[in-house]
């Protein structure tokens, strides 16, 4: 049996709802040698490409079994921030602190240069415009830029009000997260001019933002922020009736209390391709699966030994990649020598992913 | 804090009777006596939707015919209203109960019902903000204006448009705006955006796809192909099977290479497959990094890094670097600055004792973190390469400019 096949199967239900240590989640092999900053799994294949604090972006192959393989890397004058992959799974971008947005194509093995930005590029997101394609660059110098990749200038320019610290892509729906909490939702058939500009609705920084759909129908995204909390925002205010928060990633502050005084920053948040359904993780080392349309929890992890910087979902919802790595939360004095550092594939099942029903 | 203003000044008072109580306790006392109370038992309800549920289902009345509300001014002695104390009055009787008030006490007009429109202002607040930001958008880009001045516009605008008592029962128009901001709410100058659906085109056309394999012009190829498996240090990775069994092999682009190439291994290019585990490949990397003067990792103290820290001088204008000519902004200091220190974040207070573990609410734990030592990448390109990167962002500038010109 095959390690990844637990989507398909339903066999293994009932115990789905706490990690169980019978199926253990399988470590990547040779990760990178400092933190894990992103994961990016290609839209084609079980390809996982991964971005580091170590400078280098590594390409992984992950076989059935869950066994991996490293392919090929490459590398950036300063930590990558940030790593995607087009749609035909064909070229990888990644930004990083160097200023410098790169694109590694992986039919011919060469890495170069396709953006530029005056500061740290944060986000970096394949733009799938119907006909081309545009890599979408998000920097801490206040701008979006979208490259075609044929010239070394962008093709546009967008000023934000403030650092771009996140930005997700459903076509054609494109939501930003800005330090001091700006949030500018974009429509990308317009890309130049923010469909709508608002506050965030958590009082705390945003820390990520994800889509969880782009039809326009009911579009909407997540929220995450420091302050272990994550808000589900519609786009249009027709359904803001179904906008709502919650709080995770917190701890007791003593075993005996019920204080959950500890908060932790959500690191990341990852929907489900086929389900819908999403994960966060945070720096508490936990991870979770919410249905935010039953508004329910469908897993919690066993705590990890160390934060959770990211996580993804491959191309059919089957593995569930997080890196468990330090993510600075506790500044330079958190960041010791035996920390762990590592990515763990997780073969997700079925019920753990799937909506629930509403009751 | 509104409300608390308005009790002073107005006290509690009963919709149906408008007569005025200490306290809204008593005013529910009194509701209950006089107007919830069912005419056919001694039952008394705290609603008059509790009242009319109460004589439908306990004294079987049709619900079109109940009784009127007991002891209530004419007009206001139907069930539609569904008051609790002071709770469900609708506004325009608020109001309209405010500016007799107000004649009465002998104020002026909106000394009362001054808390009432700055909630409506509250409401209406980010669209002002959201416009602001628009129309300071390309002031912006161009003088690097700050954002202070935005703040009070909005107010004081608002003020004098919501300060009319009248509008009272007009918040809810005001608030539509957002939902679909028509294209008349943009700011003069800026270029109408296209209708939404409709719009013009986004992107200028591309050519479908990528040159085939090839960089696109103006950028350095690193010297050397990307080696496959990493550097000096690093254990090399195993050259993998070629793809493994069952699983997608990755589609043929338009610009792969043909031939017997197994499909999804990528790394190495054709000419050295599955090349020897020891890379010799690996020192193109080194040469690539050395020369762009990269504050490697393993010397935290490398020298660019070190000689920039060193200078405590603002990051706006540095007349030591000779090269670029463009705003200096981009020569990085491995230094924290807010660009716009009067919008200083502040985190919320908690309601109760709560350890926020990330505390700093201007800046990211990534940005912290790529200012380290060992993290820091100076962005000062004083190699070989710097022509042409000094050009790159100068060319980009201007075409920012002119994106919002």
């Amino acid at each position: 049996m095959s390690f990844f096949s637990g989507a398909s199967s339903t066999t293994v239900g009932g115990t789905a709802n706490t990690s169980s240590a019978a199926e253990k989640d399988v470590e990547v092999v040779e990760p990178p040698s400092d933190s894990i900053s992103s994961l990016s799994f290609s839209g084609q294949a079980d390809y996982l490409a991964v971005g580091s604090w170590d400078n280098s972006v590594r390409i992984y192959e992950v076989n059935p079994n869950g066994q991996t393989q490293g392919k090929a890397m490459y590398q950036h004058q300063g930590p990558v921030l940030d790593v995607c992959w087009n749609k035909e799974g064909t070229k990888i971008f990644s930004g990083g602190a160097d200023n410098a947005g790169r694109m590694f194509d992986v039919t011919t093995g060469q890495a170069a240069q396709v953006a530029q930005h005056d500061a740290p590029v944060k986000v970096a997101a394949w733009v799938d415009v119907p006909g081309a394609g545009i890599l979408a660059t998000g920097s801490w110098d206040k701008t979006i830029k979208y490259w075609d990749l044929r010239t070394p200038n962008p093709v546009a320019t967008v000023q934000l009000p403030e650092r771009c610290y996140t930005f997700d892509i459903q076509y054609p729906l494109m939501v930003v997260g800005t330090a001091e909490r700006h949030i500018q939702i974009f429509n990308l058939s317009n890309p130049n001019t923010a469909y709508k500009t608002m506050t965030s609705p958590l009082k705390w920084q945003t820390r990520v933002i994800s889509c969880f759909t782009g039809s326009p129908a009911n579009s909407g995204f997540a929220v995450g922020s420091v302050e272990g909390r994550v808000a589900i925002q519609y786009v249009e205010d027709k359904d803001s009736q179904s906008n709502f928060s919650f709080k995770c990633h917190r701890r007791d502050s003593s075993p005996n209390s019920k204080d959950q005084a500890l908060v932790y920053s959500v690191n990341d948040i990852s929907f489900h391709p086929v389900h819908g359904t999403f994960s966060t993780c945070g720096s508490d080392g936990t991870i979770h699966f919410w249905d935010k349309d039953a508004r329910t929890r469908l897993k919690s992890f066993d705590p990890a030994p160390g934060p959770i910087a990211t996580t993804a979902f491959n191309r059919t919802g089957n593995i569930f990649a997080y890196a468990v790595s330090y993510d600075w939360s506790k500044g330079h004095s958190g960041m010791t020598p035996g920390a762990p550092n590592k990515i763990m594939l997780h073969s997700c099942k079925d019920d753990e992913v799937r909506k629930r029903q509403r009751k | 804090m509104a409300k608390k203003k308005n009790k002073q000044l107005i006290r509690p008072w009963c919709w149906y009777c408008e007569r005025e109580f200490e306290d809204e306790k008593v005013l529910m006392q009194h509701q209950k006596a006089k107007h919830f109370k069912c005419g056919m038992c001694p039952r008394r309800l705290n609603t008059a939707g509790g009242l009319a549920v109460h004589i439908q289902q306990v004294h079987k009345l049709e619900p079109d015919n109940l009784p009127r509300i007991e002891n209530a001014l004419p007009g206001r002695d139907g069930y539609e209203v569904e008051i609790f104390g002071m709770q469900g009055i609708p506004a325009p009787d608020v109001a309209d109960y405010k500016r007799r008030k107000e004649i009465e006490l002998g104020l002026a007009a909106g000394t009362i019902s001054q808390p009432q429109p700055k909630r409506a202002k509250i409401e209406n607040r980010p669209i002002a903000e959201d416009e602001l930001r628009r129309q300071l958008e390309e002031h912006k880009a161009l003088m690097g204006h700050n954002q202070a001045e935005n703040s009070t516009a909005p107010e004081s605008s608002s003020g004098a448009v919501y300060g009319a008592p009248q509008t009272y029962a007009a918040p809810p128009a005001p608030a539509a705006p957002p939902v679909v901001p028509p294209p008349g709410m943009l700011p003069p100058g800026m270029p109408p955006p296209g209708a939404f659906p409709g719009g013009p085109p986004p992107f200028p056309p591309f050519m479908p796809g990528f040159p085939p394999g090839g960089p696109p012009p103006g950028f350095p190829l690193p010297p050397g192909a990307v080696p496959p498996f990493p550097p000096a240090g690093m254990p090399p990775f195993p050259p993998g099977p070629p793809g493994a069994p069952g699983r997608p092999p990755f589609p043929p682009p338009p610009g792969f290479v043909p031939g017997g190439l197994p499909p999804p291994g990528f790394g190495p290019p054709p000419g050295v497959p599955g090349a020897s585990p020891p890379r010799p490949a690996a020192p193109h990397f080194v040469p690539a990094q050395m020369h762009q003067n990269q504050a490697s990792p393993p010397p935290p103290s490398s020298t660019p890094g070190a000689s920039q820290p060193a200078t405590p001088a603002p990051p706006p204008q540095q007349p030591a670097k000779p090269e670029p000519p463009r705003p200096q902004e981009p020569v990085r200091q491995p230094k924290l600055t807010l660009p716009n220190p009067s919008l200083a974040q502040t985190n919320p207070e908690f309601k109760k004792p709560t350890d926020l573990k990330v505390k700093d609410a201007n800046f990211s734990p990534e940005e912290r973190r790529a200012i380290h030592p060992k993290y820091f990448y100076s962005g000062v390109d004083t190699s070989q390469p710097s022509s042409s990167h000094a050009e790159e962002p100068r060319g980009k500038k201007r075409a920012r400019a002119e994106d919002f010109l």
